[in-house]
């Protein structure tokens, strides 16, 4: 029956088993097109693409700093989705996701904060400002700090997930606030550069390499993820007839 | 190319040292989202082999213990 294929499906995906077989056919095609797309992007904005009109050269900060945040929020979305999605249909792979989405949410988010604050010397003439949309960045790398914390406070795995899970959600509050704080503060940072419902307020030029950038970023994202959550599946699963003789069979992989 | 050499790449009219510390302080970062994953793996593998040996000796100890009850 139709309905008993979608849910095999399902079951499928969510199986450590599964999801560690099917990506190690992924991963070398996946780091050659996050390669590319960084090179490209990274050659383009910072070399090629002309410099802004006020800010000059600093404005090439933006290929590395829009793209990290815009990542950082959305890799929030995955990481409390995945907490959802582990609490109700208890899936083990969805909590194995979020744990591994929260290490990485850190790191881009800490890639915005930095590259901002470097920013802004040049351009504010601070490197911090206690700004709407700064402050609220500053609470999401907390909120990551916290599931991430939140894993080594609990010594069994299945309390450890639904806390996770559930800070997750709670701290989802946070990320349309961040969206928005550029237009309900005015405060120092600018206005979102892309916008859904208009034009980019971009030259075409700075635009194209911003695009590349913001997909190379997503794509390491990917890449990351994938990498970190089949780490955690062997730690987790190391009980499992099926990891041991992944290693058996297989012992100097790398 | 925008910049007419090397050096005024480098430089971008004074505001280099914030660009390229911008970059190198991501691609650090980066770098270590790829290289971490991979180090944990390693560790994990290792406490899998482990659990082989022990399940083995194990398995050894008990086939020694039924060899060596006295048969009656």
């Amino acid at each position: 029956m139709n309905f008993n294929l979608q849910w095999t499906w399902f079951h499928r995906l969510g199986s450590p088993r599964w999801f560690y077989q099917k990506t190690q056919r992924w991963l070398p095609w996946l780091a050659v097109i996050t390669l590319a797309l960084l090179a490209v992007g990274l050659i383009w904005g910072l070399a090629i693409a002309p410099p802004d009109a006020k800010q000059g050269n600093s404005f090439r900060i933006i290929y590395l700093h829009v793209p990290a945040s815009v990542v950082a929020l959305a890799g929030y979305y995955i990481m409390a989705i995945s907490g959802a999605v582990g609490l109700i249909w208890r899936i083990k792979l969805s909590f194995m996701l979020m744990r591994s989405a929260a290490p990485i949410g850190a790191a881009l988010t800490f890639i915005a904060l930095v590259t901002g604050a470097i920013w802004g010397k040049p351009t504010w003439g601070a490197y911090w400002v206690w700004d709407a949309r700064i402050t609220s960045m500053l609470i999401l790398l907390f909120l990551y700090f916290g599931v991430i914390a939140l894993r080594h406070t609990y010594s069994n795995n299945e309390s450890a997930d639904k806390a996770g899970a559930v800070l997750s959600l709670v701290g989802m509050v946070n990320v349309p606030i961040i969206y928005k704080s550029v237009d309900w503060w005015q405060t120092l940072h600018q206005p979102a550069t892309i916008k859904f419902t208009s034009a980019p307020s971009m030259h075409p030029d700075m635009f194209a390499p911003l695009v590349v950038m913001i997909i190379g970023f997503y794509s390491f994202y990917s890449l990351a993820l994938i990498l970190y959550t089949r780490a955690e599946i062997l730690r987790r699963e190391y009980r499992a007839s099926w990891a041991k003789q992944l290693v058996s069979h297989q012992p100097a992989e790398k | 190319m925008y910049f007419d050499s090397l050096q005024q790449l480098l430089w971008m009219n004074g505001h280099g040292i914030y660009v390229w510390s911008s970059f190198v302080i991501s691609i650090l970062v980066m770098v270590g989202l790829i290289v971490r994953p991979l180090k944990q793996k390693q560790v994990a593998i290792k406490n899998i082999e482990l659990q082989i040996k022990l399940q083995a000796s194990k398995q050894a100890a008990t086939q020694q213990e039924v060899a060596d009850a006295p048969h009656s």
